[in-house]
């Protein structure tokens, strides 16, 4: 599961459905993009601007010429759908992303362990 | 903030950023002789520009329907087809860096207080419980920071000598701070950390 390092990109996650696409790392499906060609590939990773990188892709463009790159960076812009492949649980899916999000808010506990600035005192 | 490709002789041109729409590594030498670095771009580039960029390692091709966005084809040959992944990576981060100022569809204006939901909780207002390490630099202050090195000068110090504990003086270590520097266990502003809490 990997969660993005930026308290922003994280907050950006948590309020939108780019938390479903995140949580499809190492699924491969396809994208399609603005300009109507596609890539079917693994999904290495999405960030909370939409960016799409992956793997092992198939890359059909617009005028249906057809190539193999080893990785592909789609600039989140350019994305217009990305499939969810079938074995894919959505709700199960969203769950797991927004626990990982949480796990690293709240790590170390909310009550314990020394908290780097002093909690304001209620 | 941009892409820039020079050959050896320092001739070369650059792509800004927000016009590239995606980029790849290629190895398929059945679609291409050379493994290279594939950049499609969002704009037109016009036979005289192709004419002043020099093409030794590049090469540019062009789509010139007008009723569809132009795109440009690169492909960036390197002379060290190794460099393809830190290329492509490198790329990646830049990317990131550049986020779509267009982007209308989705509402990305979260900077209000009522999204700051792990602020709310901690009540602390504006302040994150901890940062990573990425985003923790640029929050550092002044005196932040001549902490930081000073702590990472000490740790550098300390794990070159198997006799040392980070920030322990012990005999041997006394040696290596000859140099002058001094291990200041004393907080650098009084009272700093009067009121820091401790949870046993």
């Amino acid at each position: 599961m990997e969660v993005s390092h930026s308290v922003k990109e994280r907050t950006i996650a948590e309020n939108s459905l780019v938390i479903l696409l995140q949580g499809l790392h190492g699924h491969v499906t396809t994208v399609d993009l603005r300009d109507e060609s596609t890539a079917t590939g693994r999904i290495t990773n999405v960030d909370a601007f939409m960016n799409v990188r992956l793997s092992e892709v198939t890359f059909t463009d617009r005028q249906g010429t057809v190539s193999h790159l080893d990785e592909l960076f789609i600039t989140g812009r350019n994305v217009r759908y990305v499939h969810i492949p079938d074995e894919v649980d959505i709700r199960a899916t969203i769950e797991r992303q927004l626990q990982a999000i949480h796990r690293i808010r709240y790590f170390g506990g909310r009550d314990k362990g020394r908290k780097e600035f002093p909690r304001a005192r209620h | 903030s941009r892409l820039s490709w020079l050959d050896n002789s320092g001739l070369g041109f650059s792509l800004d950023y927000p016009t590239i729409s995606l980029h790849a590594v290629s190895r398929d030498l059945n679609a291409y002789p050379w493994e290279h670095l594939y950049v499609m771009v969002n704009a037109k580039f016009e036979e005289e520009d192709a004419k002043e960029a020099p093409m030794a390692e590049g090469e540019e091709e062009e789509d010139s329907d007008d009723d569809i966005e132009p795109i440009a084809e690169f492909r960036f040959v390197p002379s060290d087809k190794s460099a393809l992944e830190a290329m492509f990576s490198a790329m990646c981060e830049c990317q990131a860096l550049h986020p779509d100022p267009e982007d209308e569809d989705s509402d990305n204006d979260y900077e209000g207080e009522e999204y700051d939901v792990e602020a709310h909780e901690l009540g602390q207002g504006d302040i994150p419980s901890f940062y990573t390490y990425e985003e923790g630099l640029s929050h550092l202050t002044a005196e932040g920071q001549a902490t930081l090195e000073r702590l990472e000068g000490m740790l550098a110090q300390s794990v070159s000598s198997q006799y040392n504990m980070a920030g322990v003086r012990t005999e041997d270590s006394v040696r290596e701070f000859e140099d002058g520097m001094e291990v200041d266990i004393a907080p650098a502003v009084a009272g700093q950390f009067e009121d820091a809490e401790v949870d046993h």
